[in-house]
Formats: structure tokens, C-alpha cells, sequence
């Protein structure tokens, strides 16, 4: 197989910032757990778009690399957690907003949390089985300001925890920084439990009043750990012995961020210490697919991430339906020129 | 103690009626991980279970009976009857040659068969292994028997109180070992397992042999 690197990072969070007070008024709770994990959380704005999002984060992406996106691009692939429009993601959109020309374009609804894994899986399938030379991936988290921000929903102190954000990468068929192991996995039997749900029980594509929200199924809430105690290590450890590393050798640790207590539970599970996990939980909340791009890019710009070190990427999505793990060996040598 | 004492003033108490279950919920998720050091589960208490597929009187009387732990142990052998009614000595062979005093307490209603055990001396036996027996049918629902067994990290593990009375070329001390009792009584439980499986499905076959004889 050729090898694939991931070269570069960008993000963008919308301007619009909300504190627990959003969801204190309105939950008429003064304390709750809830607000006791993420302090601020981005809220996408009431007309922005993901290609919108898009169009900051890929530009800012180009800027780090210096390549010229309407050109550079081979393949796009996106995720978005409540798209701009139902039927479709916003893979076209953006190939139009940007000028982009790509070969091969994806619209991903699978994988969730950690679809930023999924995407680098499929891209580095397609770059090794057609002339395409890299590739573009693009997480969008958007259920915050669209879903958890509605007055119905604010009212519960669950709604504090989502945060919005966008994570791009810019991944090239080349040895510079190369993705080491990718282990991913589907769980058909946790499928159903996450739900959209309604107040007065209609179905989410028939017209009413009142707002939906996503149901974690509480009463599964001590299943729901367990399996993200028991599958994220197991990924996140198999994924090491694909590598051919131990926990020794890991510079950073990557995961999604759906709460304080999972992200120590898989930092404690590799046995990697604090300062090397990279998260941004208490100033954005828990970003979904977005987190691991958005927290890469973090780690690069604190200098937890560095040159030369191998990054394990991991975690899982939903109630446990789709678990993942990568290492990259993060800027193993300079990239070579282009031909 | 006071008949209607108010247990709303200990402090500390997480009841219902004065922690919310959301408050609950995030405690059990803070006290949740997803692996925990040797030590935080072994340091004090050194707890093991098995199922046995073996009808729990049958395990019970033959834990209680002390000549067996010849048998199902590592190391305890050579069993010899001591002064002090009740407390055998064996050589644990552990120690190289170390009398292991032993006191059996067991409890046919309860199922419970405790182990008072010392190194080097009888009268104080202070190495304790709790043994509980339960039928499967009430836990499992299944035949056979389940065995809890406990020990506990007795100061003297770390320190031996009667060091006079060792044996001069002996160098170790039994609770040098404490960081592995759980892999050696895990050891032990399984040779308990597989004697009295393999003893009950031959006389199983042999009744059923004689049956069919006759």
C-alpha cells in the first residue's frame, strides 16, 4: 500500500460564543452536572452554512500549506452532524462556493464522532486504487446552535455540553507524515440508541411544534459507558500493536470529547499522562466528528504535538455504534517537492 | 442505639433524599474508569470468585474438611494434628520448610468456611481466608455452586510480629507475596474448580453406570 500522510490541520469556530448561563436561565437549575464539565461552547450562527465554515477553514488550511485549493484538491469527503439541507451533504456546495476540482467527491453520514478516522481510511483507499493524489476532509459539528440552542431544548442541561466548530485536513500520498494504523469498527448491535426524539412523539420528517432533541437512551446511560470504557481501549490499543508501538512510544493523544470522564478513562487506559492528551472540552464543549481535527491542530499550535512524534487518534461515535483508532507518525521528515 | 435516630445528621450519607439522581449519576460516572491500578483493587482486600459446576454441598464439605487443602493449594502439605484442638498444622512449602497452622470455621447454614492461618505459630492465627459458598441456581440460575474468597491485608503481611520464630534460613515472609495473592489464589481457586468438576461428573457417570446395570 502507498503510504498516505496527514500534512496539515485547519479549523474554524463560529464567531458566536455561549457561556453556561445560556442554559442556566433558561433550565431554571443553578447547579447541575452538566455545567460543571464545558464552560463556553460556539454555537454556529442562525444563517451560516457548513460550506460557509468550510470556506474559512479549507482557506486557512491552503494558507498553512501554501497549495491552491482550486487545483490541489483530488478528492473531498465530508461529515456533517445536522446538515445545512436533508438529502444532502455539503460536498458539492463547497466544490461550487470554492471552485474546487475534484475527482471524487463524498458525502459521509456514518461514523460520527470519530468519522475524521473513517474519512482518512477511505481516502487513503481511494488514493491507492485511482491517480488521485490527496485529499481533502472536512468535519462539520452543527447540532449545537441548530438543535440545542432551540428554547425548547435549552431548557435542558444536557443541551450545555455540544459545542460547534469545523475541522479540516489535508492529507497527500506521500511518506512525510504517515498514517501508521487505522482500525475502525462497526457496532450494528448500539445502533438505536441514539434517537432523534419529540416532545409529542412525531416522527423527525412530520411537521409540529415542538423542537427535537437527541435521546442518549438514559436509562442505557451505565451501558453506554461501559462499552465506551471497554471498545476505545481496545481500538485505541490495536491500533498501537499495528503500529508496532506501545504506549511508551505515543508524543499526543487525540480522542473525541463527549465528556470529562471518557476523556481521562482512555487517557488512563493507554496509560499516557495528562499533559499529552490534547482536548478542548472546557472552552468548546464536546465538538463531535469535529474534536479530533480541531484538538489536532491544538496540540500543533501548544506544542503538545510535535515533529516527529507518533500521535494516537481515537474514540467513538453516538452510543458506541462506530468505534476507531489511528497513529500517525506526525512529521516524520520533510515533504518532498512537488514533481 | 436510639430508636429513632435521625440519620440525616451523619454526614456524608448519599441518600435519595438529599442527593438528586443527576448528582448521583455524575459521581458514578467520576468513580467509573475504564482500568484501575493493580493496587486500587488488590492493595487492601484480595477478592476472587469462580463458578464450580458442582452442587454447593458437596463444594462446601469439601472446603471444610481441612486435610483437602493438601489437595486444591499450591503448597500446603504434610498435615499433622497440633496440641490446640481444632488447629492442624501443614508444611508450606512457600516458605521452604514452614509450619502453616490452620483453624477451620465453617458454617453449614451460612456456607461460609474461614481459614485461621499463621506462619510459624498457632496461637495466633491471623492470616484469615473468608470462603463463602452459594448455590448458582439463586445467582445464576444454573446448577453448581459459586465461591466468593476473601482475604484482607493484615498489618502483619508487611511486618512479621514473630520474627523469632521463623526458621533461620528462611529469607521470605509471607506477605512479601500480597501483590500476587491474587494470581495465586486465582491459581488455586482453579485447581479447586477442575478436582471437584472432574470428581463430580465420575461419580455422576458412575451412578448413572450402576443404574444402567441394574
Amino acid at each position: 500500500m502507498k503510504p498516505v500522510s496527514l500534512i496539515s490541520v485547519a479549523s474554524y469556530l463560529p464567531e458566536k460564543i455561549v457561556d453556561n448561563d445560556f442554559f442556566k436561565n433558561e433550565s431554571g437549575l443553578k447547579t447541575h452536572s452538566m455545567f460543571r464539565g464545558t464552560k463556553l461552547r460556539h454555537h454556529i450562527g442562525e444563517n451560516e452554512t457548513c460550506t460557509d465554515m468550510a470556506t474559512i477553514a479549507l482557506t486557512r488550511l491552503a494558507e498553512k500549506i501554501n497549495i491552491n485549493l482550486q487545483h490541489d484538491v483530488d478528492i473531498l469527503m465530508t461529515n456533517v452532524t445536522i446538515p445545512d439541507i436533508p438529502f444532502v451533504g455539503p460536498g458539492a456546495s463547497i466544490v461550487g462556493a470554492l471552485k474546487l476540482k475534484p475527482k471524487y467527491v463524498y458525502d459521509l453520514q456514518n461514523g460520527g464522532c470519530v468519522s475524521f478516522i473513517f474519512m482518512m481510511e477511505l481516502a487513503r483507499a481511494i488514493i491507492n486504487s485511482t491517480d488521485a493524489k490527496n485529499a481533502v476532509i472536512c468535519n462539520f459539528q452543527t447540532a449545537a446552535g441548530r438543535i440545542l440552542a432551540l428554547p425548547d431544548n435549552r431548557k435542558l442541561p444536557q443541551s450545555a455540553i455540544p459545542g460547534d466548530g469545523c475541522g479540516v485536513a489535508f492529507l497527500a500520498a506521500d511518506d512525510s507524515s504517515p498514517i501508521e494504523a487505522i482500525v475502525t469498527r462497526t457496532h450494528g448491535e448500539y445502533a438505536n440508541d441514539m434517537r432523534p426524539i419529540a416532545p409529542d412523539g412525531r416522527k423527525w420528517w412530520e411537521p409540529g411544534v415542538t423542537a427535537f432533541n437527541i435521546d442518549f437512551n438514559k436509562s442505557r446511560l451505565a451501558a453506554i459507558v461501559g462499552r465506551g470504557n471497554k471498545l476505545v481501549p481496545e481500538v485505541l490499543n490495536q491500533a498501537m500493536t499495528m503500529a508496532n508501538v506501545t504506549h511508551k512510544d505515543i508524543g499526543a493523544l487525540v480522542t473525541n470529547q463527549p465528556n470529562k470522564f471518557f476523556l481521562r478513562n482512555w487517557r488512563e487506559s493507554v496509560l499516557i499522562p495528562e499533559e499529552k492528551q490534547v482536548h478542548t472540552f472546557d472552552e468548546h464543549g464536546n465538538l463531535f466528528g469535529a474534536a479530533i481535527p480541531i484538538c489536532f491542530e491544538r496540540g500543533i499550535d501548544t506544542g503538545v504535538i510535535k515533529p516527529g512524534e507518533k500521535i494516537l487518534l481515537g474514540g467513538f461515535s453516538h452510543a458506541g455504534d462506530y468505534t476507531a483508532s489511528a497513529v500517525i507518525h506526525w512529521q516524520k521528515k520533510a515533504r518532498p517537492s512537488p514533481a | 442505639m436510639t430508636k429513632n435516630y435521625d440519620i440525616s445528621t451523619i454526614p456524608g450519607l448519599i441518600r435519595t433524599e438529599n442527593v438528586e439522581l443527576d448528582e448521583m449519576q455524575e459521581m458514578c460516572m467520576e468513580m467509573t474508569h475504564a482500568v484501575y491500578p493493580h493496587d486500587k483493587i488488590y492493595g487492601q482486600f484480595c477478592s476472587i470468585e469462580e463458578y464450580i459446576d458442582c452442587p454447593p454441598e458437596v463444594v462446601f464439605d469439601y472446603l471444610a474438611d481441612t486435610k483437602n487443602l493438601g489437595e486444591w493449594t499450591y503448597s500446603t502439605r504434610d498435615m499433622k494434628k497440633t496440641d490446640c484442638h481444632n488447629t492442624m498444622v501443614f508444611n508450606d512449602a512457600i516458605g521452604g520448610i514452614t509450619d502453616c497452622y490452620c483453624k477451620t470455621i465453617a458454617n453449614k447454614d451460612a456456607m461460609t468456611v474461614d481459614y485461621h492461618c499463621a506462619w510459624d505459630q498457632g496461637d495466633h492465627l491471623w492470616m484469615i481466608y473468608l470462603i463463602r459458598v452459594i448455590p448458582a441456581q439463586l445467582v445464576f440460575n444454573k446448577p453448581g455452586s459459586v465461591v466468593l474468597w476473601t482475604n484482607c491485608h493484615h498489618p502483619f503481611y508487611d511486618h512479621n510480629p514473630f520474627p523469632e520464630k521463623a526458621p533461620k534460613e528462611r529469607e521470605g515472609w509471607v506477605g512479601d507475596a500480597w501483590n500476587m495473592f491474587y494470581a495465586g489464589h486465582t491459581i488455586e481457586m482453579q485447581n479447586l474448580k477442575k478436582i471437584l468438576e472432574f470428581r463430580y461428573k465420575r461419580d455422576i457417570c458412575e451412578l448413572q453406570g450402576k443404574k444402567a446395570k441394574s
